[in-house]
């Protein structure tokens, strides 16, 4: 086309050219990004305030799927069972973490392979490992109350007792995820310089004192970032609820992204399910906000 | 990368790794391996257990028998893998997980690219939208997003099980990160060899990105292998689940113990096969950037 005819939008078009290269780049993941995770995000809100039905469409209802969720005995425990989760989790896995981290950072033979075997859990499905800890975990011929058996404790009814089961969820999910803090943790103990806990220890600090008067204090942000992710984690957990109690005993187990599964999968209530994602959305966007306050960089 | 802003320990590497303790004494030495090889023995319980019931007759249940009978068999792993539904979802699994995998570099190393190095109008708005939804749970939109592959007849389908997840924010944000510390003369250079934009990024920007390729391939499999409640809910029929979905159905069939236990290490053994390969790669990212599911 000769530059005559052509029109003088179309010329600069053709004059932009890397503002041009640089759209088309991002154009298809941001077209898949805008249509399957910011939409259905924000549709997600609009849904909290409707009433929904796969076939018969959308009224809405304005407050009134909050309202039910405030009256709702189901959702109060399926709160109390998710803050009660991380609650033991949270620490469970951070004071773990710390623990191994502190164990592996040294330089002796053999130590990429405990590093590795420590690690492995971690890249294996909530699912399968589920699947396993089932029957680790099961009172009659389980592998736990087994072993516990010789030494004449038990059986521990560990998923089908009230009491039990949210901790015995939590000891799991910590042996399977425990790798990755334990690695972040790392990484934050070996930016320390060694020249600060030399020095202390040549001013006679005990090993003890180093580490809560030096190390720890040094590791407050990469800590608190493991405390975040760790919180965030157990705030959605599903998959192990899932497989493991179905959200029994008597809902004991019931978490709050069971209950968005049940609720719209099972009953069909999505503007309800819908209500609760905005509930967990609220206390993600909390504790990532705080810790945003508290250490971000203005990065990510 | 993850919803939440990673500390700089950037330090790790110029620190020259683990304290070095110097000279140890024996018994601290003796105690130190003691304390490690125990809590390795706790970790790997759980896996040792699975694999040693895969390969008893059914019926072993004794913790004695478990760990030390002389009873061997490869039936469990034999019926599992004729069974038609397994091959089926080890199948869906990998459709599902390496066709992610393909996609989810190519879009993201373009966009990371022209992220880095292109400007153009309103780039670090668009930018900052990529990060800012890193702070809303996937749960919170997968209601919706169901609603949506329904009715884009998606359901039950391939592409409507992986086509939703391969728009990856922290892909975007990983590539780009890295693509930024690539010397602009080498892209310069190119075009004034008359390399058209694509060709730059082709044959210039890819080459250069492979090892952030690599990590950021390694964690999209996993993720894509391991993942559960997306597949669960999209892909209903028995045909069109993945193995993980699969692996929760049979649980909830109550097959016998060693028959799981032998389905749950099948599962298992492309990840362990890239853990085994992969390790340090996938240790090192993990140190120095956070990235995680």
């Amino acid at each position: 086309m000769s530059s005559r005819t052509e029109p003088g939008w179309r010329r600069a078009w053709r004059q932009s050219s890397p503002h041009r290269a640089g759209y088309a780049f991002i154009l298809p993941v941001l077209v898949l990004f805008l249509l399957f995770r910011v939409w259905p995000a924000i549709d997600g809100l609009l849904l909290s305030f409707q009433d929904y039905r796969m076939r018969g469409g959308t009224t809405w209802i304005g407050f009134t799927n909050f309202q039910d969720l405030w009256h709702d005995k189901i959702f109060w425990g399926s709160l109390r069972v998710t803050l009660t989760y991380a609650l033991i989790s949270v620490p469970l896995a951070t004071i773990t973490a710390v623990g191994m981290a502190l164990l592996i950072d040294r330089a002796i033979r053999g130590i990429s392979i405990y590093r590795a075997i420590y690690f492995l859990p971690y890249i294996t499905s909530f699912v399968m490992v589920s699947v396993i800890w089932s029957w680790i975990y099961r009172t009659n011929d389980g592998l736990l109350n087994g072993l516990l058996g010789t030494i004449g404790i038990g059986p521990i009814p560990w998923l089908t007792d009230e009491r039990y089961v949210l901790p015995s969820l939590a000891i799991m999910s910590v042996w399977k995820g425990v790798g990755y803090s334990m690695m972040i943790l790392l990484a934050g103990l070996r930016a320390i310089p060694d020249s600060l806990s030399e020095a202390s220890a040549v001013d006679g600090a005990t090993g003890a004192q180093t580490f809560w008067r030096i190390t720890l204090p040094l590791l407050k942000p990469v800590l608190f970032f493991v405390v975040v992710i760790e919180t965030i984690g157990s705030f959605q957990v599903f998959d192990a609820v899932y497989v493991m109690t179905g959200g029994g005993p008597i809902r004991a187990s019931y978490s709050l992204v069971y209950m968005l599964y049940d609720e719209s999968f099972k009953f069909q209530n999505y503007g309800y399910a819908a209500a609760i994602g905005v509930v967990l959305f609220l206390m993600t966007f909390c504790v990532t906000m705080i810790q945003r306050l508290m250490f971000g960089k203005g990065e990510a | 990368m993850s919803a939440v802003a990673m500390p700089e320990t950037g330090h790790a590497e110029a620190n020259a790794g683990p304290r070095s303790t110097g000279p140890m004494s024996m018994t601290k030495r003796v105690l130190l391996y003691t304390a490690l090889t125990a809590l390795a023995a706790v970790m790997a319980m759980p896996f040792v257990a699975m694999l040693l019931m895969a390969f008893r007759p059914t019926g072993v249940s004794s913790l004695w028998d478990i760990f030390f009978s002389t009873s061997f068999t490869l039936d469990n792993i034999r019926s599992n893998l004729r069974n038609d539904s397994m091959i089926r979802w080890f199948l869906n699994s990998t459709v599902y997980a390496v066709v992610s995998v393909v996609l989810v570099l190519f879009l993201s190393s373009l966009a990371g690219y022209a992220f880095a190095k292109k400007r153009f109008f309103a780039r670090d708005k668009i930018f900052w939208l990529f990060i800012a939804m890193l702070v809303v749970p996937a749960q919170v939109s997968i209601i919706p997003l169901f609603i949506l592959i329904v009715k884009m007849d998606g359901a039950n389908t391939y592409w409507g099980l992986i086509l939703p997840t391969v728009a990856n924010a922290q892909g975007v944000f990983l590539m780009r990160q890295y693509i930024m510390g690539i010397p602009d003369d080498l892209i310069e250079a190119a075009k004034l060899d008359g390399a058209s934009e694509f060709r730059v990024f082709w044959q210039i920007i890819l080459p250069l990105t492979i090892p952030v390729q690599a990590t950021l391939g390694i964690f999209v499999f996993l993720w894509h292998w391991n993942d559960f409640l997306w597949p669960l809910i999209v892909a209903q029929e028995s045909a069109m689940q993945t193995l993980t979905v699969g692996l929760a159905t049979m649980q909830s069939l109550v097959p016998s113990t060693n028959s799981m236990m032998a389905a749950a290490a099948i599962s298992f053994l492309p990840s362990l096969v890239i853990f085994i390969l992969c390790q340090r790669f996938i240790v090192q990212s993990i140190a120095s950037s956070g990235i995680k599911g």
